[in-house]
């Protein structure tokens, strides 16, 4: 990310200070702004005001019934951290949200090697495999809850053609089942992020180093873990940390197939706090709510930062 | 480094049949099996009348193809097709605004950040890629309470301002890593010439960088699309909806459509679909050649 020593910047060179003759630097800084204050305008509107407007609502008490708020101070903070649900949701939360990073890395990186080996035809089985990624999550929800389907489903009616089952499974309705089923789904979405990560990254890795570890006899599986690996550590660790922290976050899939159900089983951060926001309508808690998820995704947040700003980031 | 992923590694010749083909081809095969099965389902029962989807055991190939869940979306005189056809325009009006002003936006601060050396910068640009570690919950709560205040719940417009952020962050990366790799020289000739600086950002610059520009353009009118849970929070009247939040129609108390329901999920695939297998290799590349080598 940095660029000392990268190649002479424009700022730098001799010569372009004559070019703007008469600027003076003061106005050169302001020009140079000029060009990031829309883009700054937009994100100060609509990231940086709302942050602290729920950090100052967490504090009130928003009764639904009544207009206005009333202070609370942590009030709302200890109707959260006390409450049994909070600890039931956050199980959930984690339950759903690691093995589907996991799991995505477990098929991604294979999927990135493979079609890095120069098969026929690759760009072309890139973009198929890139397909979940692209589409909607809400396309992707509605197809696999039809094919969860218990009466009509393709997956039960294939597990009884085969005589695996008798009886369909209750996959979406399970207590036990649920969680797994939702991040199959997730899975199926997400694992072509980490693909086309890793296979970004994989080009990064210096064919020369490559060839000269093959002429030294080093055997493809060493200069898989001895070259590659240590060029991909860093995609690696960043693509890892922003697929948890949007699965943290993550809202759509089980809001569309279980709504959060059954009986809860399924209930993560995000729906708990966008029914508690929107359905019960107390702002002030799911305030609290948010922030409390926020400063555990903050710690996540910390450690992709010192990542991406790792002199090395790459290579 | 211009080696585009489809470079074969090594570059030397060599036998036909390797293990390690074989390999890549039988993991390759078992991800696309997985990845299209689904896909397929979705189009199989998108053919099939409502009583021959729920035939068990299930048909790949319905018996009877039907296109009456296709004529039925797209005919703008019937009930259903007047909805669809309402949600797609919305979806394509809200998609459309938000790349062309998500992008305009991106470009010039992307340029900045590569080229000038303002003081802030680093911290500017990292909070801008910080953006995306905010869970979308923590922002839905505040945003509505200010667009409500704006007066612009139900409106289009929230939405507009509310996506453009969610492209920002990755195209002001990818963005600045293709300005990184773009020689300045270029631009000192222009200005040696007497251009301003603005003219030769707009007229030397910007051209060169059009593949990386499509490549985030293509991400930010995606997410658009694609996006659901503002949409739902934002929009009441049906009139505004977009596809994501429109196709909840077809769930009844008693009945749910789903020939319906994966015909019009079908159709709202394919724009993205087409738009990224046609553009997919300014994608990979841009992250390739911009974002991951800086």
């Amino acid at each position: 990310m940095d660029h000392a020593g990268r190649g002479p910047a424009v700022r730098a060179l001799p010569g372009r200070r004559g070019a703007t003759k008469g600027r003076s630097r003061a106005s050169e800084v302001a020009a140079d702004y000029a060009y990031i204050l829309p883009a700054l305008a937009v994100l100060v509107f609509v990231v940086g005001y709302p942050i602290v407007y729920t950090l100052v609502l967490s504090f009130y008490e928003t009764p639904p019934s009544l207009p206005g708020r009333f202070w609370t101070g942590l009030g709302n903070y200890r109707t959260i951290l006390t409450s049994a649900e909070f600890f039931d949701v956050t199980l959930n939360t984690v339950y759903w949200a690691l093995p589907s990073t996991i799991l995505a890395f477990a098929l991604g990186i294979p999927a990135a090697l493979a079609l890095n080996q120069g098969l026929p035809g690759q760009g072309i089985l890139r973009g198929l495999l890139l397909i979940p990624w692209v589409i909607s999550t809400v396309t992707a929800a509605y197809v696999w809850r039809w094919l969860y389907h218990a009466d009509f489903g393709l997956v039960n009616g294939f597990l009884m053609q085969l005589g695996l089952i008798s009886r369909p499974i209750l996959f979406l309705d399970s207590p036990t089942l649920v969680i797994p089923a939702l991040i199959v789904v997730n899975v199926w979405k997400t694992f072509p992020f980490v693909m086309v990560m890793t296979l970004a990254g994989l080009q990064t890795v210096p064919r020369e180093l490559l060839e000269a570890a093959a002429i030294d006899g080093a055997t493809a599986v060493r200069r898989f873990w001895h070259v590659t690996v240590p060029y991909l550590r860093n995609v690696l660790f960043v693509t890892f940390i922003l697929l948890l922290i949007s699965n943290l976050e993550h809202f759509t899939i089980p809001w569309l197939m279980t709504g959060g159900g059954p009986a809860r089983a399924s209930q993560i951060w995000s729906i708990d706090i966008y029914t508690i926001a929107f359905r019960s309508l107390q702002f002030g808690l799911a305030s609290a709510y948010s922030t409390i998820v926020f400063a555990i995704v903050l710690v996540f947040a910390y450690l992709y930062v010192r990542a991406l700003t790792k002199e090395d980031t790459v290579r | 480094m211009s080696a585009s992923v489809s470079t074969r590694p090594g570059g030397r010749p060599r036998p036909w049949i390797q293990p390690h083909l074989v390999l890549a081809a039988l993991t390759i095969g078992l991800l696309l099996l997985f990845v299209l099965l689904p896909m397929a389902w979705m189009i199989s029962t998108s053919f099939k009348s409502q009583v021959a989807a729920m035939q068990q055991p299930p048909r790949w190939i319905p018996e009877v193809p039907t296109f009456e869940n296709y004529a039925k979306l797209l005919d703008p005189r019937g009930e259903g097709g007047r909805w669809f056809l309402r949600y797609l325009l919305n979806s394509f009006i809200v998609s459309t605004a938000t790349t062309v002003l998500g992008t305009a936006v991106a470009v010039p601060a992307a340029y900045a950040f590569s080229r000038f050396r303002f003081p802030g910068r680093r911290l500017l640009f990292m909070t801008i890629l910080v953006r995306n570690m905010f869970p979308a919950v923590v922002f839905l709560i505040p945003l509505f309470i200010l667009m409500r205040t704006f007066g612009l719940v139900d409106r289009h417009a929230s939405l507009i301002i509310t996506y453009m952020t969610f492209g920002l962050p990755l195209a002001i990366w990818l963005l600045k890593g293709y300005y990184d790799n773009i020689p300045t020289e270029l631009e000192e000739a222009a200005l040696v010439d007497g251009a301003t600086r603005f003219f030769a950002f707009v007229r030397v610059v910007m051209p060169l960088s059009v593949p990386g520009i499509v490549a985030a353009a293509i991400y930010v009118f995606i997410q658009a699309w694609n996006e659901y849970l503002y949409a739902l929070t934002f929009l009441n009247s049906d009139e505004l909806m977009t596809l994501p939040v429109g196709l909840q129609s077809y769930f009844s108390e008693f009945v749910t459509d789903w020939p319906g329901l994966m015909a019009s999920s079908f159709v709202m695939s394919i724009p993205v679909v087409v738009l990224f297998m046609v553009l997919q290799r300014y994608f990979v590349r841009a992250l390739t050649e911009g974002a991951l080598k800086t």
